[in-house]
C-alpha cells in the first residue's frame, strides 16, 4: 500500500494555499457548535471527530510502518474499561482514569507488539486480530474479575452525576465537542511532529525495507515499538472519551473486530501515512454512514456498511494512496512520487 | 471428567474438524498460490449455505443435489471477483515486492458488501432446513452416536480434500497452479497465463465452499453474520496446518475442532474459541511454518 507522507522531504515552492485552507477549516470547526444547535447533528459531528481521532491514532503505527493492525479496538476497549471501572469503583475522575488507561494500553500494546513485530504482512494483521479477539471474548464472558464487576456482554453504564466537569460530565454536547476537537488537533500535531522527527525517518526506512534498514544499524524493533506505544496510548485515550461521552461501554462495540476494521478503513480510504488522510477518511465516511443509517436505516439496515465496503473497494482500486492524493494536488502541493518510482530513482 | 462425555466431545470435534479443514482448504489454496489473504472467505461460505437453503425452501431441491448448482455458482463468483477486482491490484503491484496487504483490505471490503447485502435481503435470522433422515444417527456401541448428516459431511470433506490434492498433483491445470505458486515469473516464462491461473485458483477456492455449504446446511443454521467467524477460524486452521499444505488443513481443522469441542465442556461455548486463538498465536510464534508446512 502506498502513501508515505513525504511532505517533509519535499521542500515544495512556498505555497500559501494549504495554510489558508487549514485556517479556514479550523475556524469552521471551532465555531461549529455555535451554528449547530440541534443535538443530533452535534452528536454526528462528535462522532466524526472521534473517528478522525481514532483513525489518526491508528495511523501512527500502521500508516507509518506499513504493518496493518486490526487489533486496535482492544486498546480502545482497555482505555474505556479502565477509566470507567476506576470511576465507578474507586471514584477516580475519568480525566485521571484516561491517563491510567492510556498507560495500561501502552503496556499491553508494547507487550503484544514486541513478539508480533517479528511477523510481517498478513501474519501480523491476523495475530493482532487474535489478541484483540481473545480480550473481547474474555471480557464478554466475564461477569466478575478479582471482585470487579465487568458485567460481561451486558456492558457497563457510567452513572450520571450532573454537570461535573471534573468528572467528565457536562450538560449538553458542546463541551464534549471541544474536548474531542482538542484531542484531534493534538493527535494531528503529534503525527506532524513524528513525521519530521528521527523516529519518523527511521519508520519510513523500516517501511521501505526492514532488512535494509536493520543492515544500516536501525534497531527496527525499538522504533516500531515506540510508534506502537504512542499509538496505543492515544487510542486508549479515545476509548476513554467514547465511554464517558456515551456513558456506556460494552465489549462488542468498544473492542470488537468491526471497530478495528472501521478504523483501518477510514485511515486507508483517507490516506494512511499522512497527517490529514485519516481525518479526511473519517470526515467523509462517518457522516455518510450516519446519514444513510438515519434516512434509510429503517428500511435497509446495514446499508451504510455496504457503502463502507464499496468505498473501500473503490479506494483500493483507484486511489490506493487515499483520497488525500488528489486533494493535495488540488491544493497545489506537488504530489509525492510513488514509492516504487522513488526506489528506482 | 466423565470419559463418555469426553469421548462424545472428541468425536463431535473430529466431525466438526473435518468440516473446518475443508472450509480452510480454499483459503489455503488461494494463499499458497496468490499470497493473498481472502478476508471475504467466510462470506463466500455464507453464500454457499444460503444457495442450498433457498433451493430447498423454494423448489425442494435436495441439498446434496444442489451442489451441482452451488459449486459452479461460487466458482463463477470467485473467478469474477478475482478477474475484475483483485487482478488490477496485481498488475499494479507487480513491479514492487510488496506484501499485498491492499488485497486483504480489498477483500475485507468485498466481505462487508456481501455480508450486509445478505443482511438487507434476508434479515438477521438464523435459518436452517430439516431433512427426513437428519435425525437418524449411526450408533457406535450404546452411547456414542453420530448423526448421518454430520457423518456424510465429514467423509465428504475428506473426499473433497483428497480430490483437490489429486487435481493439483496429477492434472495439467493443477501442475500449472502449483508452478505458479512456486515462482510466478518462472511460470510466466514457461507460457503459463498467470492471471488466468489466479482467476481459476480463486474460483476453485470458492467452489469448495459451495460444496461444503451444501454439506453443512442439513444441520447448520445460517445467518448473514456467520462469515467473519468462519473466516477467522479458517485462518487459524490454515496457519495451524501449514500454509499451502492441503493435508495440513485437515490436520489443523481436526485439532481446532477437537480443541473447541472439548474446551466447550469446561467453559461456555462462546469462550471456547479463546483456546483456538491462543493456539494460533503459539503456532505463529514458535512454529510459523505450521505443523505440516514446508520452509517458506
Amino acid at each position: 500500500m502506498g502513501g508515505d507522507g513525504t511532505m517533509a522531504s519535499q521542500p515544495a515552492p512556498r505555497n500559501q494555499t494549504p495554510a489558508i485552507v487549514g485556517a479556514i477549516a479550523l475556524g469552521i470547526l471551532l465555531l461549529l457548535p455555535l451554528a449547530v444547535k440541534d443535538e443530533y447533528y452535534l452528536h454526528v459531528c462528535i462522532g466524526m471527530m472521534y473517528f478522525a481521532y481514532m483513525a489518526s491514532a491508528w495511523n501512527i503505527v500502521c500508516g507509518y510502518t506499513g504493518q496493518l493492525s486490526l487489533g486496535h479496538s482492544a486498546l480502545c476497549g482497555i482505555g474505556g474499561y479502565i477509566s470507567t471501572l476506576l470511576f465507578i469503583n474507586a471514584g477516580v475522575s475519568p480525566w485521571i482514569g484516561m491517563l491510567i488507561g492510556g498507560v495500561g494500553a501502552t503496556g499491553v500494546g508494547v507487550l503484544v507488539g514486541w513478539p508480533c513485530f517479528r511477523l510481517r504482512g498478513p501474519y501480523f494483521a491476523l495475530t493482532t486480530i487474535a489478541f484483540a479477539e481473545i480480550l473481547r471474548i474474555w471480557t464478554e464472558n466475564t461477569e466478575e474479575f478479582l471482585g470487579i464487576q465487568l458485567r460481561g456482554a451486558q456492558g457497563i453504564s457510567v452513572p450520571l452525576r450532573g454537570e461535573r466537569p471534573w468528572l467528565f460530565q457536562f450538560d449538553g454536547k458542546a463541551p464534549y465537542y471541544y474536548i474531542i476537537l482538542g484531542m484531534l488537533l493534538a493527535v494531528m500535531a503529534v503525527t506532524w511532529w513524528m513525521e519530521r522527527s528521527r523516529l519518523g525517518f527511521y519508520l519510513k526506512a523500516i517501511r521501505g525495507d526492514q532488512d535494509a534498514a536493520e543492515a544500516l544499524g536501525i534497531n527496527s524493533t525499538r522504533y516500531l515499538l515506540s510508534a506502537m506505544a504512542l499509538s496505543s496510548f492515544l487510542t486508549a485515550l479515545g476509548g476513554s472519551f467514547y465511554a464517558q461521552f456515551f456513558r456506556y461501554i460494552n465489549p462488542e462495540r468498544n473492542m470488537g473486530l468491526d471497530l478495528s476494521i472501521e478504523l483501518a478503513l477510514m485511515g486507508i480510504v483517507g490516506g494512511q501515512g499522512t497527517v490529514l488522510g485519516p481525518v479526511l477518511g473519517a470526515f467523509l465516511l462517518t457522516p455518510a454512514g450516519e446519514i444513510t443509517r438515519a434516512t434509510l436505516g429503517g428500511k435497509f439496515p446495514g446499508l451504510h456498511l455496504v457503502i463502507y465496503g464499496l468505498v473501500l473497494v473503490l479506494a483500493m482500486l483507484f486511489l490506493p494512496r487515499g483520497l488525500i492524493q488528489p486533494i493535495r494536488r488540488l491544493l497545489g502541493r506537488r504530489a509525492a512520487p510513488a514509492e516504487g518510482e522513488a526506489d528506482l530513482a | 471428567m466423565d470419559p463418555v462425555i469426553l469421548g462424545i466431545a472428541v468425536v463431535n470435534g473430529i466431525v466438526l474438524g473435518g468440516l473446518y479443514g475443508a472450509i480452510a482448504v480454499g483459503l489455503s489454496l488461494i494463499f499458497g498460490v496468490m499470497r493473498v489473504i481472502n478476508f471475504a472467505h467466510g462470506s463466500f461460505l455464507m453464500i454457499g449455505l444460503f444457495i442450498p437453503y433457498w433451493l430447498w425452501l423454494l423448489f425442494r431441491i435436495d441439498p446434496y443435489l444442489s451442489m451441482l448448482v452451488t459449486a459452479p455458482a461460487l466458482f463463477g463468483l470467485g473467478y469474477l471477483i478475482q478477474a475484475t477486482l483483485i487482478a488490477p491490484l496485481y498488475r499494479r503491484e507487480r513491479a514492487m515486492v510488496l506484501e499485498p496487504l491492499s488485497v486483504l483490505m480489498l477483500t475485507a471490503g468485498v466481505g462487508l458488501i456481501i455480508d450486509n447485502l445478505t443482511f438487507m435481503a434476508f434479515g438477521p435470522d438464523f435459518r436452517g432446513i430439516t431433512l427426513d433422515f437428519a435425525s437418524k444417527a449411526l450408533w457406535i456401541g450404546d452411547i456414542l452416536n453420530i448423526n448421518y448428516t454430520r457423518l456424510i459431511a465429514f467423509l465428504s470433506s475428506i473426499a473433497i480434500t483428497v480430490a483437490l490434492s489429486l487435481f493439483l498433483g496429477r492434472t495439467d491445470l493443477g501442475r500449472a497452479i502449483r508452478s505458479t505458486a512456486q515462482n510466478r515469473d518462472a511460470a510466466s516464462l514457461c507460457g503459463i497465463n498467470v492471471m488466468r491461473i489466479y482467476n481459476v485458483t480463486f474460483g476453485l477456492g470458492c467452489a469448495v465452499l459451495g460444496v461444503v455449504g451444501c454439506l453443512m446446511i442439513p444441520f447448520y443454521l445460517v445467518s448473514p453474520s456467520i462469515g467473519l467467524a468462519f473466516g477467522v477460524r479458517s485462518f487459524i486452521t490454515v496457519v495451524l496446518g501449514g500454509i499451502g499444505s492441503i493435508p495440513g488443513c485437515i490436520l489443523g481443522g481436526l485439532i481446532l475442532g477437537v480443541v473447541e469441542s472439548v474446551a466447550a465442556q469446561f467453559v461456555t461455548a462462546t469462550s471456547a474459541s479463546i483456546f483456538s486463538f491462543v493456539i494460533f498465536i503459539l503456532v505463529l510464534f514458535f512454529r510459523p511454518t505450521g505443523l505440516m508446512g514446508m520452509k517458506v
